[in-house]
């Protein structure tokens, strides 16, 4: 168990920067998740920490101790990867055990006590003799699980590990995964482009972009208080609609769909003096109503209907837009809504977000009732 | 570099599917395929059926027939083997370590080469490929001369056993350094295809370059071990040219250099000369029989 | 809380039978630590290792690494292969001859001046490039035949594909063997074959008569490798995806008329690939005509390779002999480096 800092890691790749200036304090015991969309970095870091690229600039630290320079083999690390990585020569015992035979000097039986033991925390301890290529994928991936786990590292760190499994074994593999990180409080780092496995099984989301760190923070308050709009439209599914507009007398404005939406002096006072902004709204905070009630209510034509049963997704449209700028509404299960008909929706200003169009950051985050217990750190 | 295998469906096969009239067809086929059969096999059919029969025999009869009871004799086998058994045990003596040696050097090599940078592999790789095509002539001179001042009898003279048997050590050490291109070709393909992230994953578990080589790499490249081993024995079991030039005391002659002094001092008794190249190749054929499919492999890995 | 506590605790491991077992098996082994297995990891490079700095991550870097598994491989090679051409080189710009010493003093392109009127060197240099060509060309041409062939979806396909390559597996030595027998102009194969079918006039003293000497060597070489070009060959045909020739197929190309169009040009790399392999057999085919004819087989089949021993090691005129020695290797290259550096081109490296 450790602490694990990264301090303004850069990796340089020829002329190309993969990771730029990247600092995390990972907290001892912390689940941490690196996300993002492929090729903004994650990955490079996590083969930085690993030892598996050199760092370019900055610095790694484990528990104090700057390893930037130690190889792989020395860091008191354990990796799960993608593709399992598994010995084929090897059956699983053998696997296993590998890791604590070359960075142990444990005795024999020691090593398998503790292969057992992991073994059955796993539930593989009946497969120990066969080998890899026996094996289906989701016993490899709980083999390299196991591997991980027996040489009982300071560090954690896990490649996608979850996205060579189909859908239904991912869901059950991510509470396991969560549950075990938990019980052996091991601090880890976590890669995924999985949003929901982001969402789920962190502590604390890192959002990357272009080798970029743009946030990190419990995944509520990278969902309720992005700081920039690549975060609010990467973090939610569907995600949060934005609409392209100006301020113009306290209103936001876009005049080509004669779209008036006014602010209030709170709302106001966080904007500034910023004129070019883009208004974000969650599908889930719109409200479909029958007719207009306050200056929050706009007319749209309901384009196409997804029954998921508990709720409704909506693919919704301003009156006189085309089809390309519809955007989404997810309400009640229980709310008939029939396609192509008119309805109005609100937008209700506690939950609109407020982003500068040019920088893309945050001016102004809906608001939050009570906002400590709804951000409160699972730490 | 393709498989040699044969597997995947024939291209004649896909080919006809959709064709019906075949049956003269396939008739004519198999006669060309077996006539073929009769042209790759009549010089060693030929050769043995002569080494059986004596002197009067092979110049009574056809090469093709063979032998009738009155011409049948074992008797050239006895004498051809009587000569070649000294060249044969010496054979044996210097391919088996030239022919390992050449597979762990081409193996530590192609491993070495998978750890570097893809530039630095190609600039290294080239080296060692082109010396796959070299003409063993461009070095004769020089391979006599340097042996010639190392003196490696002089060396060894403390050894006597050795030193009589220095021609043979000098041509496995010869051996060794001119199949190592071809073999680290071999393996790099292979090891081309080991997972990167198993190595790593090694590497994670704390085992060094050595400890990764021994445990990982080295395990899963025993059926390229065959292939390499294969390919080498017989490129090295056949060689004449360095034996020539290196081997100068009779006692340490190879079976080539044997074969080669039996052709020519029973230059008529052609049944004697049948058997004896029957014995010189009996290693090469037992092998090729038996690894057929490892030894195309390594042909075709060499190209 | 120890690791191995963890994980029991976890699978509710606690039963008193199990600790007195486990207390048995690693009493020793945990009973001096106080923070859990961690003190148990080996620390090769010694503790301050992670903070030595720059000389450890050039230790510790792949490249760094990997000097030992290819450098001794390489320089072993390195010095027998380049190191011996560099030097054969070297010998070929002296005058060294007999049993004397090489003097590397005085360095001229003496050897290679006399070569243009050296008729033997001129004999030799001809018959080494129509070898080349012609041994290449059939054994090619016989190659893409018995691919084809063989790959009709044949009953005994593996035999058949052994006994095609067996000649290759054998060596010159034996090969040359069994063609000088087969070639022998009273009782030979080729002879009591041609009697036998009605072709008397066709008989002759093959490997005897000049004028026939070098096909009939070339001849048998291509007996001994088109099997290989045929291996190639097959490898090439069996690695064309279906649908390049499903097109060809409902445009309703007959068989021939579509190997020809549609498969052959898509075997270009195989080809290649091939051709330059048996070209460099080509010039390696000394073992086979040094046991057939002896060191001199005489103008009309003297390649480059046998008369560079007969200069070198039957005369003695080492200068010499590392001269053309120096050609064979020059014509060598001109057909290798082309060819690596297509492979490089394509990345097939």
């Amino acid at each position: 168990m450790a602490e694990l800092t990264l301090g303004n890691v850069t990796k340089r790749f020829d002329d190309v920067v993969a990771v730029d200036d990247v600092s995390i304090e990972i907290d001892d015991g912390e689940f941490l998740v690196l996300v993002g969309p492929s090729g903004c970095g994650k990955s490079t870091t996590l083969r930085m920490i690993a030892g598996l690229e050199t760092i370019s600039d900055g610095r790694i630290a484990i528990d104090g101790d700057v390893v930037n320079d130690a190889p792989a083999q020395q860091r008191d690390i354990a990796m799960v990867f993608q593709s399992y990585a598994l010995y084929p020569h090897m059956t699983v015992r053998e696997n296993m055990r590998f890791g604590l035979e070359e960075s142990t000097t444990l005795e024999k039986a020691e090593m398998d006590s503790r292969v057992e033991d992991a073994a059955e925390t796993l539930e593989i301890d009946d497969l120990l003799e066969r080998k890899p290529g026996e094996l289906s994928g989701g016993q490899q991936q709980r083999v390299a699980l196991g591997r991980a786990i027996v040489r009982d590292p300071a560090v954690f760190l896990m490649d996608e590990p979850l996205s060579n499994l189909d859908a239904k074994l991912r869901s059950g593999m991510r509470t396991e995964l969560q549950r075990l990180q938990e019980e052996l409080g091991v601090t880890t780092v976590y890669v995924t482009h999985d949003q929901t496995e982001a969402m789920t099984m962190s502590d604390r989301i890192a959002i990357l972009d272009g080798g970029e760190l743009q946030q990190v923070a419990t995944p509520l308050e990278c969902y309720h208080r992005p700081t920039n709009r690549f975060v609010a439209g990467f973090i939610g599914e569907p995600s949060m609609n934005f609409f392209d507009v100006s301020l113009e007398d306290g209103r936001l404005v876009d005049s080509d769909i004669e779209f008036e939406y006014p602010l209030s002096s709170v709302v106001r006072d966080s904007v500034g003096e910023t004129t070019e902004l883009v208004l974000g709204i969650r599908p889930e905070d719109v409200e479909l109503l029958d007719a207009r009630e306050t200056a929050h209510d706009f007319p749209v034509v309901v384009d196409v209907v997804e029954p998921m049963g508990n709720e409704n997704n909506l693919l919704v449209r301003f009156p006189d837009t085309d089809t390309e700028s519809t955007f989404n509404v997810i309400v009640d299960g229980m709310c008939h809504v029939e396609a192509g008909k008119r309805y109005v929706i609100r937008i209700p200003e506690s939950a609109i977000h407020v982003f500068d169009r040019e920088t893309g950051a945050a001016l102004h985050n809906r608001e939050i009732e009570d906002e400590t217990e709804l951000l409160a750190s699972r730490v | 570099m393709a498989t040699a295998d044969g597997t995947g469906r024939s291209v004649g096969d896909r080919i006809a599917e959709h064709r019906a009239e075949l049956d003269t067809q396939r008739v004519v086929l198999y006669a060309v395929l077996v006539g073929l059969v009769g042209f790759y096999l009549s010089p060693l059919w030929a050769g043995l059926t002569t080494a059986f029969k004596s002197q009067a025999g092979f110049i009574n009869t056809s090469p093709l027939e063979p032998p009738t009871p009155a011409w049948f004799t074992v008797e050239p086998w006895e004498l051809a083997f009587a000569t070649l058994q000294g060249g044969l045990v010496n054979s044996v003596m210097f391919v088996v370590p030239a022919t390992i040696l050449s597979a762990l050097f081409g193996s530590f090599a192609a491993y070495g080469l998978t750890k570097l940078s893809w530039r630095g592999q190609v600039g290294i790789l080239v080296i060692f490929l082109a010396g796959v095509f070299l003409p063993y002539q461009s070095v004769l001179v020089p391979l006599r001369q340097f042996w010639s001042i190392v003196d490696l009898a002089g060396l060894l003279a403390f050894a006597p056993v050795l030193a009589n048997r220095a021609d043979l050590l000098e041509l496995t050490i010869t051996h060794t350094a001119y199949g190592i291109p071809i073999c680290t070709i071999l393996f790099r393909s292979y090891y081309k295809t080991l997972g990167d992230e198993m190595i790593e994953a090694a590497k994670i578990d704390g085992a060094n370059a050595f400890g990764i080589y021994k445990r990982i790499v080295l395990p899963l490249s025993l059926p390229m071990f065959a292939v390499t081993l294969i390919y080498q024995f017989t490129q090295v079991w056949n060689d004449l040219l360095f034996a020539l030039v290196l081997v100068t005391s009779r006692s340490n002659y190879v079976v080539t250099q044997s074969l080669n002094e039996l052709q020519g001092s029973m230059a008529q008794e052609y049944n004697i000369q049948m058997a004896g190249a029957f014995i010189a190749a009996l290693p090469t054929i037992i092998i090729y029989i038996v690894f057929g499919r490892q030894f195309a492999k390594g042909i075709t890995g060499a190209s | 809380m120890g690791f191995i506590d963890r994980l029991r605790s976890r699978t509710g491991r606690r039963d008193r039978e199990d600790r007195s077992e486990r207390s048995r098996t690693d009493g020793q082994s945990e009973e001096p630590q106080t923070d859990g297995q961690r003190g148990e990891l080996r620390t090769d490079g010694g503790s301050d290792v992670r903070t030595r700095g720059g000389l450890s991550r050039l230790k510790h870097s792949d490249a760094v690494q990997a000097v030992p598994f290819w450098l001794p491989p390489a320089l072993l090679m390195g010095w027998f292969v380049y190191g011996a051409v560099g030097w054969n080189l070297l010998i070929s710009l002296t005058d060294w001859s007999g049993l004397s010493q090489p003097d590397y003093t005085n360095l001229t392109l003496e050897m290679y001046t006399q070569m243009p009127n050296d008729p033997s060197f001129v004999a030799a240099f001809r018959n080494t490039v129509v070898l080349l060509v012609a041994f290449t060309v059939v054994s090619l041409v016989i190659g893409l035949v018995l691919a084809i062939l063989v790959d009709q979806n044949i009953r005994f396909e593996n035999t058949l594909r052994t006994i095609y390559l067996l000649p290759m597996a054998l060596s010159f030595v034996v090969t040359a063997i069994f063609w000088s027998w087969m070639y022998n102009p009273s009782t030979g194969t080729i002879n009591v074959v041609l009697s036998t079918i009605g072709l008397d006039f066709l008989t002759m003293d093959w490997i005897g008569d000049p004028r026939t000497r070098l096909a009939a060597i070339i001849f048998a070489l291509t007996w001994q490798f088109s099997g290989y070009a045929m291996v190639v060959y097959l490898a090439g045909l069996r690695a064309i995806p279906d649908s390049h020739y499903e097109a060809a197929k409902v445009d309703g190309a007959g068989s021939l008329r579509m190997y020809w169009r549609v498969i052959v040009p898509q075997l270009s790399a195989s080809t290649t690939s091939a051709a330059v392999v048996l070209m460099v057999f080509a010039l390696k085919a000394f073992d086979f005509i040094f046991i057939m004819f002896g060191d001199n087989p005489g103008r009309s089949a003297d390649i480059l390779a046998v008369m560079m021993f007969r200069v070198a090691f039957s005369r003695t005129q080492w200068a010499y002999g590392a001269a053309v020695a120096t050609i064979l290797f020059l014509m060598a290259l001109s057909v290798v480096a082309p060819y690596l550096y297509l492979q490089y081109k394509r990345g097939d490296l």
